[in-house]
């Protein structure tokens, strides 16, 4: 009776499993092998090994979206996690219209990439953008956003940080109220205030719940495609062309299939390496 | 001194909502100015509003069939993915299993431009390419996690009495999941409902690989205005704004269960 029941519980965990062996697992390998030949629209597909992957550490381009794909994952990172710890904490202490400012807080990351990108392109417009007319008007210097070359990446950063740092926020938000207030009692009556009391008690109790905002944002942000693809296509030039972005133009504009696929899997093994590291700081801090 | 600080705060709590606010709302507003107002330097912020944008988009583009074919998309394969993933969810829960759900989590992580070489090369081969089934099975990618997540601690939170007595009357694990089980963790299947339609709804990368002409979702058809030489933002800002209305308004529904389904299970609601 029991072995039945059990065998007709996994039976319903089969056409889950099976779906996730066929679109992802065996998609995954098929990448893997697509990554070992010589694969051009047109041409007889070769066995090449790793060629692809050597022919990768010679090309420049890829050592360029190496870089940007590091910039923008840490410049972006560090940035919301402040500015994410920073606003949580106020929402903490803030009782203000609680409902109102959790719907503004919420609809930058809910809304599509897409518009994203559209109204970016519309505010940031080097010319006719309301953005440089705020800074003229400020006596700041205006920019060339994301049609420069020098400062694109950093646009993006700015972009994917007005949207994503309420996440991180409300993370934290959720990681406060359930904090034990007793500990914050007695650190007053032994004088703890201000700063110190942010350092020693608050910073430390919400050590797991950053690492939880850290690794999610970290997967988003390492193979982040969407907003980059829709602003720049990767440009101008290779300015925006991060790993993912480079690897896609790999694969649909010059249609090369082998090495887009060796890139693919490259910025796959980043990603799950970064996780990875994340997971063993995680056994660290929690307690 | 403390009602002060108190002030202080609720400034910045406004300023910042300002600050988070006023982009969407410029979209908004420019949706609603004509050709001229709308490239006007210095910008205006009063000015007499017009439909022309929104009639422009839907009566001289396809805008009004891609916004129905991301309906499809979006509904299909948030139907789909629960199917697939309740099931599953119910019974990882019941043996506190955890390889099916971290297996999930494989597409969560893995890039998505990863999967597209083959599946691009697989639905060719199945003659699938450009249909609205390749999407909606490739959208399920992306809603099976979520609402496998969003499920399990619902599931978990069931009573095994409950259970344990419909079995004894003889009843098979799918009969007691759907007439038992579902019914009490109904609050949760709404939000891994809305969360999985919200998350197909936005999702970019793979329509824009895999869409062809008569599949093509209401975001590519944007994506694809924005490159259509001289660009017109009238109508491109009131296509933003139309695809923006569904997830807004879904999110509104579910605020509070909103981050808690985002995390897959890391922060509590």
């Amino acid at each position: 009776m029991k072995a039945q029941r059990a065998a007709s519980l996994h039976g319903l965990m089969l056409p889950a499993v099976i779906f996730v062996v066929l679109m992802v697992i065996f998609p995954f390998g098929y990448a893997f092998w697509l990554s070992l030949q010589d694969y051009r629209i047109g041409q007889a597909v070769k066995f090449i090994g790793i060629g692809n992957y050597t022919a990768l550490i010679q090309d420049e381009q890829f050592w360029n979206g190496i870089k940007l794909t590091f910039i923008l994952y840490i410049t972006a990172l560090i940035l919301q996690l402040i500015l994410g710890v920073g606003l949580g904490m106020l929402l903490h202490r803030v009782q203000l219209m609680r409902g109102l400012v959790r719907t503004v807080m919420v609809s930058p990351f809910m809304l599509p990439p897409v518009v994203i990108g559209m109204m970016s392109i519309v505010i940031l417009d080097p010319g006719m953008g309301v953005a440089n007319y705020l800074l003229k008007a400020a006596n700041l210097p205006t920019s060339l956003f994301l049609a420069s070359t020098d400062y694109v990446i950093y646009t993006i950063v700015l972009i994917d940080t007005w949207q994503w740092t309420p996440f991180v926020a409300l993370i934290v938000l959720g990681g406060l109220q359930s904090l034990p207030t007793k500990i914050y009692e007695a650190a007053a009556i032994d004088g703890a205030t201000g700063w110190r009391e942010f350092i020693y008690i608050t910073l430390p109790l919400l050590g797991p719940t950053i690492l939880t905002a850290a690794v999610l944002r970290s997967v988003d942000l390492l193979r982040f495609f969407d907003v980059i693809y829709i602003t720049t296509q990767g440009g101008p030039g290779y300015a925006s062309s991060t790993l993912n972005i480079y690897a896609y133009r790999k694969a649909f504009e010059f249609t090369d299939i082998g090495y887009a696929a060796a890139l693919m899997i490259t910025l796959s093994t980043i990603v799950f390496g970064v996780v990875l590291v994340f997971s063993q700081f995680r056994k660290k801090v929690t307690w | 001194m403390k009602t002060l600080m108190r002030y202080l705060m609720s400034l910045q709590v406004i300023v910042l909502c300002i600050v988070l606010f006023a982009p969407i709302a410029w979209m908004i507003l420019a949706s609603f100015k004509n050709r001229t107002e709308i490239t006007k330097y210095p910008p205006e912020l009063f000015f007499t509003p017009t439909l022309e944008n929104y009639q422009h988009l839907f009566t001289r583009t396809d805008f009004l069939e891609n916004t129905l074919n991301s309906f499809y998309v979006a509904g299909g394969s948030t139907v789909l993915g629960l199917l697939l993933a309740l099931p599953a969810a119910y019974a990882i829960s019941w043996h506190r299993m955890t390889w099916p759900a971290t297996l999930t989590l494989f597409a969560r992580m893995a890039p998505g431009t990863l999967f597209l070489l083959p599946w691009f090369i697989m639905f060719s081969n199945l003659g699938l390419s450009g249909t609205h089934a390749a999407l909606i099975i490739t959208h399920a990618v992306i809603t099976l996690p979520i609402a496998l997540w969003t499920m399990l601690p619902h599931f978990d939170g069931l009573p095994r009495e409950l259970t344990e007595s419909a079995q004894i009357d003889g009843c098979s694990s799918l009969k007691i999941l759907i007439l038992i089980a579902l019914p009490i963790v109904m609050p949760g299947l709404i939000v891994a409902i809305i969360l999985s339609f919200i998350f197909s709804w936005n999702y970019f990368l793979f329509a824009l690989a895999l869409s062809g002409i008569s599949s093509k979702t209401a975001i590519v058809a944007s994506f694809n205005f924005i490159g259509e030489g001289v660009t017109n933002w009238g109508a491109l800002m009131a296509a933003a704004t139309v695809i923006a209305l569904p997830p807004i308004i879904l999110t509104f529904l579910i605020q509070r269960k909103l981050v808690a389904g985002l995390s897959f299970g890391a922060v509590k609601g």
